[in-house]
């Protein structure tokens, strides 16, 4: 015997293995301190649980929620936000540990724990991440289970019972996944603050060398057909024009009186984009971004988006209407092949592009101009400029520290830099001459899948090069870097550099690291390809679901597809129901007792309806009464039924049966 | 050669040339008996209960012991005690009536529950312990019990535990028109018990005691016997159901009823004709319920043979 409200000790024993492991998940984004706050209310529970501690009073548990409340406030510096939420989710989570008293309070940590098991997906959508939400919830599955047990059950049984339960209800989670429509989510979900990974919009000399230190996927593309090559590879992402002194950034869109209206994906042409020249064969593909939290988008030039979220602007790079919080992937058509702002420049905007405000860098625009008035075009210009670059400068991404005349720095003193270094000096020399020019910042290259044929572009491809108006040919892609490091554009950032201290600095454990050690290297591969896999088919099943579910229904309208859902779950959940119609289904009865019943049945036709007390002989004794006629069939029948059943003797079934049909 | 159940019928009709126009409790009884269990009779006073008793003693050839129950009755009154012997100088159990093969406890709810509880082991388990001795009663062993109904003065109603050692209870009443013209114009019953035949012996008893113990009854018939248990211990208005010695009382009867039926097996008749001498005094309605021999023939209503 044991009270009823006792929590079984494997259930209490599991939902410690449960708050350690769910811990573990987030692990990522709680502090350290929490963490540790955790570790301090666990072994309290376990005290507890041996008798040595007491529970903690009213006073204790309130100086509790409120440093962990205060911590909170204090590490991540606001409460309304996914990483603060989440932490206060999980803060309360293992403090309810020191209330746990009675299997009641047992089962809202039951209920509590699924939900901070599925947190976990809004931060990342690896099948790293969804394998380890399905097992959180199958071990606060395992609780709940465990928690309706006696202890005398034992540790394993639960984790049994958890397992059945999740198996039985995979094949509706497929089903769901399958058909349920994605709703966009009813209330706004605050995204989490992706530690800063990926191009930003303000471009300092040292922000991608950074960016170099990080082995992480920026995106991936399948190409439709052959693949450009290599040094082709300019995935365009946002266009500086505006020069400080010191960053390069956008305009902001009030500053550039001659900017068209953007062009949303699958609509028509916009006017504007009459300057704008399509040559060639277009490249058709699909891009899977890695959440980025920022809005803008990578292409290869002259992009055509179909995704009706993505607007392409007037310079000709893409934008989305809310930013990448999680993996996504959209398609579009690149023309790499272009004429841009061939016929003329306007004058605000020839203004915007030669812009270079304050006095920095003297020694910079003196040469700049000097040298203008030597050449005789300004495609000669950046002919000398680069040369310049090619004779005299190194490539790196252990780049000195630059001081205020920046460029100047640069160009006499340190002549040390990675491609930030290289753009932006370039596009500085260029205005100062007074050719328009502008900084594009994106990535270049990125490394074949060798057997899925598919591109992964990781973070160290980050690149920054140029972009200059020439009289005739419009805006023309110059990149210093390749007159530097043609070896950068030919192949890869992570063959060039990959020596260099700076490279991967951030992650230690990449296997890019390893490229050399060929299993290794593999393996590497592998994996990516299976991550991949898993954002094209699992993750972008979104965007297949409309036309799969309309080749499979007809038709795409509300009430096929509810239909559909309540079909397809109804057969889905069928074999639970059968497996439990099974054990719940009487013994099948004697075939004496069948014929009795039939019997039965025979009588009732012919008026005499059997009570539920009345046995064989009793039943003839009143046919004999009530229906004379049927009297001897009846006694015959009665008292072989009675011998069968009461006297252990082996009727003749046939003869039996024979008889009672007779009756009727 | 005659039916092995013929001396049972002998015996019948020379209890019911005594008992007037009462063959079917008088065949309760005897299926009680030949089960193996104490009879409990219950009636107004001058309903023919003793005559009854002693008219099964005598055919049936046990000996016989009664016991008087009052108010002030002793439990040595019934088992019996050692008494000093000077010669000896030692002491001697005189044995009380308890050892007798049939025993009649007139009255039984007339004396104290003290009382009334030495019977119990001598009931329960065929032995009685005195002072320290447990000493073994004559075999067969027979009980047979007669009350006043309990709302009559100066009576302590039997526990439950005991009524449940009773395998059967039994209500006498008044006699139909015919035998009670019968009973008044012929001589005392009480004069001719002398001159009933001796049908029986303990020896022959015993034989047919085993008999009924070979009756058959098929999983059909013990699947009914069960549910109907069972149901008994789902009554709404009744405090407890039929415990599972009740449930082996009710086939066993069944098995007597058969075997006096003259079949070798039980059929569903059986159990109901039995159901409502064993199972009634077994249940406990709850206050202000329906009497319980009602309880019990809904049960027989509500219960499928099958």
């Amino acid at each position: 015997m044991e009270p009823v409200w006792q929590i079984p000790r494997p259930a209490l024993f599991w939902l410690l293995f449960t708050e350690v492991a769910l811990a573990g998940l987030h692990a990522d984004h709680l502090t350290l301190w929490l963490l540790g706050a955790g570790a301090l209310v666990l072994g309290w529970r376990v005290q507890i649980y041996r008798g040595v501690w007491h529970y903690p009073g009213p006073w204790a548990k309130a100086v509790l929620v409120l440093m962990c409340g205060g911590a909170i406030l204090a590490s991540y510096g606001r409460l309304y936000g996914l990483e603060p939420m989440v932490a206060l989710l999980w803060s309360g989570f293992i403090l309810k540990l020191l209330e746990m008293q009675r299997r009641r309070d047992a089962l809202i940590l039951v209920c509590l724990g699924y939900f901070v098991a599925v947190t976990q997906c809004l931060f990342s959508q690896t099948p790293g991440t969804a394998l380890g939400t399905l097992g959180g919830v199958l071990l606060v599955t395992v609780v709940l289970a465990a928690l309706h047990r006696r202890a005398e059950a034992g540790y394993w049984r639960p984790v049994r019972t958890a397992a059945a339960l999740l198996a039985e209800a995979v094949p509706l989670m497929l089903i769901l996944f399958l058909v349920m429509p994605r709703l966009g989510s009813l209330w706004t979900v605050p995204q989490p603050r992706q530690g800063a990974i990926g191009v930003s919009d303000v471009l300092a000399p040292g922000d991608l060398s950074r960016l170099g230190a990080s082995g992480e996927v920026a995106f991936r593309v399948k190409f439709d057909g052959t693949p450009p090559p290599h040094n082709q590879l300019y995935w365009r992402g946002l266009v500086l024009s505006r020069f400080d002194g010191r960053n390069w950034s956008r305009i902001e869109p009030g500053l550039d009186a001659d900017a068209g209206a953007s062009r949303r994906g699958g609509a028509g042409p916009q006017p504007w984009e009459s300057a704008v020249q399509r040559l060639g064969a277009p490249r058709h593909y699909r891009m899977i971004l890695e959440p980025s939290g920022e809005n803008w988008l990578f292409a290869l030039e002259t992009p055509v988006p179909e995704s009706p979220d993505v607007t392409l602007n007037d310079d000709l790079t893409l934008t989305r209407a809310t930013p990448v919080a999680s993996r996504w992937s959209h398609s579009l058509t690149s023309w790499m092949d272009y004429r841009a702002a061939a016929g003329g420049l306007g004058d605000g905007r020839r203004a915007l592009e030669t812009m270079l405000p304050g006095v920095a860098n003297p020694r910079t625009r003196e040469l700049a101009a000097r040298w203008r008035g030597e050449v005789d075009s300004d495609a000669a210009l950046v002919e000398r400029v680069l040369a310049l670059y090619n004779r005299d400068y190194v490539y790196s991404l252990e780049a000195p520290l630059l001081g205020r005349d920046s460029v100047d720095e640069f160009l006499w003193r340190t002549r040390r830099g990675f491609c930030e270094h290289f753009a932006g000096s370039f596009v500085f020399i260029m205005r100062a001459a007074g050719v328009p020019a502008r900084v594009v910042v994106g990535y270049q290259g990125g490394e074949y899948h060798p057997d899925a044929s598919y591109l992964t572009v990781h973070q160290y491809d980050a690149h920054a090069w140029a972009e200059v108006w020439l009289a005739g040919r419009g805006w023309v892609r110059v990149d210093p870097t390749a007159a530097v490091a043609p070896e950068r554009i030919e192949f890869s950032v992570a063959d060039l550099l990959g020596g260099e201290r700076a490279f991967l600095a951030d992650s230690p454990l990449s296997l890019v690291r390893f490229r050399g050690i060929r299993w290794l290297d593999r393996l590497r591969l592998q994996l990516d390809y299976y991550d991949y896999l898993w954002a094209q088919w699992v993750l972008g099943y979104e965007y297949r679901q409309e036309r799969l579910l309309t080749g499979w229904l007809g038709a795409w309208d509300p009430w096929r597809l509810g239909f559909f859902i309540l079909g397809a779950g109804a057969l889905a959940l069928l074999p639970v129901l059968f497996g439990q119609l099974r054990l719940a289904r009487r013994p099948p009865r004697p075939p004496l007792e069948r014929l009795f019943e039939r019997y039965c049945r025979q009588l009732a036709r012919r008026g005499v309806t059997r009570a539920p007390g009345e046995a064989p002989r009793a039943l003839a004794e009143r046919v004999a009464r009530e229906r004379p006629a049927l009297g001897t069939d009846a006694a015959a029948i009665s008292a072989l039924l009675e011998e069968g059943l009461y006297g252990g003797g082996e009727p003749d079934l046939a003869d039996l049966r024979q008889r009672i049909r007779r009756l009727g | 050669m005659s039916a092995p159940q013929q001396p049972v019928e002998a015996a019948i009709a020379a209890v019911t040339s005594v008992v007037l126009g009462k063959e079917r409790q008088i065949r309760l009884a005897l299926a009680c008996l030949l089960a193996r269990g104490h009879l409990l009779i219950e009636d107004v006073p001058g309903t023919g209960k003793t005559t009854l008793a002693q008219a099964l003693a005598r055919v049936l050839g046990l000996s016989y012991g009664r016991i008087q129950f009052t108010s002030d009755l002793l439990p040595a009154d019934i088992i019996g005690i050692s008494v000093y012997q000077r010669e000896q100088g030692s002491f001697e159990f005189h044995p009380g009536p308890v050892f007798n093969q049939l025993i009649l406890a007139d009255e039984i709810n007339r004396s104290t529950p003290k009382t009334q509880s030495a019977l119990l082991e001598a009931m329960a388990e065929g032995q009685v312990s005195v002072e320290g001795e447990t000493r073994a009663l004559p075999q067969p062993f027979f009980v047979i019990a007669t009350q006043n109904p309990g709302t009559q003065y100066g009576t302590f109603p039997l526990p439950e535990s005991q009524l449940d050692r009773f395998l059967m209870r039994l209500h006498l009443g008044y006699p139909d028109a015919e035998s009670e013209r019968e009973l008044l114009a012929g001589t005392n019953p009480r004069l001719r018990l002398p001159g009933l035949p001796r049908v029986l012996d303990d020896a022959r008893l015993a034989a047919l005691q085993a008999r009924v113990d070979k009756i058959q009854a098929t999983p059909a018939l013990i699947g009914y016997v069960q549910r109907l248990v069972h149901h008994t211990r789902q009554l709404p208005d009744c405090e407890h159901g039929v415990s599972p010695r009740g449930g082996l009382a009710l086939l066993q009867g069944a098995r007597a009823w058969a075997f006096m039926a003259g079949r070798s097996h039980v059929i569903p008749e059986d159990v109901q004709a039995v159901f409502g001498p064993v199972i009634a005094h077994r249940l406990h309605s709850a206050a202000g319920g329906e009497p319980a021999i009602a309880a019990a023939q809904r049960v027989l209503n509500a219960v499928d043979i099958l």
